[in-house]
């Protein structure tokens, strides 16, 4: 594609990858499907070699990241969203944080640089995956009726207003939610992708014609490799604490 | 043992990381717009048996063309992607559910209570370590007691024992002197009568030769315990 004289690659070239193994079936295995692989080898590594017997009684090392990791979920997203009930929820919300942290970090690992979760496919299922759990969570906590009741008509609101925030409650918590949760985290990803192939792609252009007109976009390709890595961590937060605020919200409606 | 397994471990990232990074670049990835084209256009032209220029001037080869240019939806999941990251995912929470997950919190739980439990220990040391001193000052506190009370009851003591050897002696030199006052006084009874007694046999001898009279003994003692009074009175 060609934008301002710069041979910019098709965006499709920037996401699709090629396949390698089971080309053209179902479980054809691409780049994004051994980035996955990759964030599940990774968090399952950090977790047996955190979880050997004679662990250090100072933290250090992939210990020290797995425990962190823990106290950080069970404190700052656990704790503060659901209570001391959702406890029993930390597996699931860890593994999701360290899976979506893992998948998305490889947009900055030099000979990689792809996140996985600029691909629709894991943002989408987990959505709906987390939908299930708060839907079901919802259901067991209070009884159908209870909650939809609490869901459609909250507590507190003036009878005439719920003319409009029961639809608005309806699309909100039933549709919209699973799309807004995998769209944020997809989204940002892609932008955060494109950016720094942006950077990169000016950075090269410039370096081959002018030399010095190549510094500005290589301080900004290392500035957004940065602020990636803070997004990248940032998004697996975000996603990982409002699944715990819908469940949180499905167990107890009052809140 | 432990080494190995930690290379056991890291076998299965090393081989995925080596997968990706051997993924290659994302630009030499896709179909190419190019080759699409080309490859609808060889399709289109074998459908019209070799004709090119009636091929070039069909438009729905034109259309077909066209949709080489347009970019697959980006927000719509790949079938192959949904079904291992699925996979991924749900290995992944699996294996932490079971293992991972119990392994690490059990281990942060059970250093949590050690830690918790040494806490507790030092603080009962601390305790019973109070509780010692305060039994040690207490102790002194009675040992110092114990030691005022014995020297003010030995100092009393003295102080008692002082008054009463003070109150014997006192005692002792007034019984001495009363016994000395009475042995003077019996001295002296017994030497005025004596003395009497010399004067009365003087007096009776006396009274003898100059009477020459015989005079009955009451008369004479009489007479002698007269003189007596009167030499008495006259030395008195």
């Amino acid at each position: 594609m060609n934008v301002l004289a710069l041979e910019f690659p098709p965006v499709s070239h920037l996401f699709e990858w090629p396949d390698m193994l089971f080309s053209g079936t179902a479980y054809a295995v691409n780049k994004t499907v051994l980035v996955y692989l990759a964030a599940v080898a990774i968090t399952g590594v950090i977790f047996i070699l955190a979880g050997r017997p004679r662990a250090s009684m100072v933290p250090t090392g992939v210990q020290h990241v797995a425990e962190t990791g823990i106290d950080f979920i069970e404190d700052s997203i656990v704790m503060q969203t659901i209570g001391p009930d959702g406890r029993k929820f930390m597996p699931f919300l860890t593994t999701m944080f360290f899976f979506i942290m893992f998948s998305n970090i490889f947009e900055v690992i030099p000979g990689i640089q792809f996140p996985a979760n600029s691909r629709m496919a894991v943002p989408i299922t987990l959505a709906i995956v987390v939908w299930v759990i708060y839907n079901f969570v919802g259901v067991r906590s209070q009884g159908l009726g209870g909650y939809l009741k609490n869901s459609l008509f909250p507590p507190g609101v003036p009878v005439a207003l719920y003319l409009i925030v029961t639809p608005i409650e309806l699309v909100s918590t039933f549709v919209v939610r699973p799309f807004s949760l995998a769209i944020r985290l997809w989204a940002n990803m892609v932008a955060g992708h494109l950016l720094l192939v942006t950077f990169a792609v000016l950075t090269q252009v410039l370096w081959s014609s002018t030399y010095i007109g190549a510094v500005g976009p290589f301080a900004m390709l290392v500035l957004m490799t940065g602020f990636e890595i803070l997004v990248s961590v940032l998004q697996a937060f975000i996603f990982t604490i409002l699944t715990a605020v819908y469940i949180g919200g499905s167990m107890h409606p009052a809140h | 043992m432990s080494q190995r397994r930690n290379r056991l471990a890291a076998a299965p990232l090393i081989a995925v990381l080596g997968l990706v990074a051997l993924a290659g670049p994302a630009g030499a990835s896709g179909e190419s717009v190019g080759g699409c084209m080309a490859e609808h256009l060889a399709e289109a032209v074998e459908e019209n048996h070799g004709d090119l220029e009636h091929t070039l001037h069909d438009e729905g080869v034109q259309d077909d063309l066209e949709k080489c240019f347009e970019a697959p939806n980006p927000i719509l999941p790949e079938t192959n992607e949904i079904i291992w990251g699925g996979l991924s995912f749900g290995l992944l929470f699996f294996f932490m559910a079971k293992k991972g997950f119990p392994a690490v919190k059990g281990a942060m739980d059970a250093r949590a209570e050690r830690i918790a439990g040494d806490l507790d220990a030092a603080e009962q040391a601390k305790i019973d370590a109070r509780a010692v001193e305060a039994d040690y000052q207490a102790r002194l506190g009675d040992a110092k007691g114990e030691a005022s009370r014995l020297i003010d009851e030995a100092r009393g003591a003295a102080e008692q024992l002082k008054a009463d050897l003070s109150a014997r002696a006192e005692t002792d030199i007034a019984d001495m002197r009363e016994r000395a006052a009475a042995d003077i006084e019996s001295a002296r009874q017994q030497a005025i009568a004596d003395l009497r007694a010399e004067v009365a046999g003087i007096a009776l001898g006396a009274a003898e030769r100059v009477v020459q009279s015989s005079l009955d003994a009451e008369v004479q003692g009489r007479l002698i315990d007269a003189y007596i009074d009167e030499v008495a009175g006259s030395n008195g």
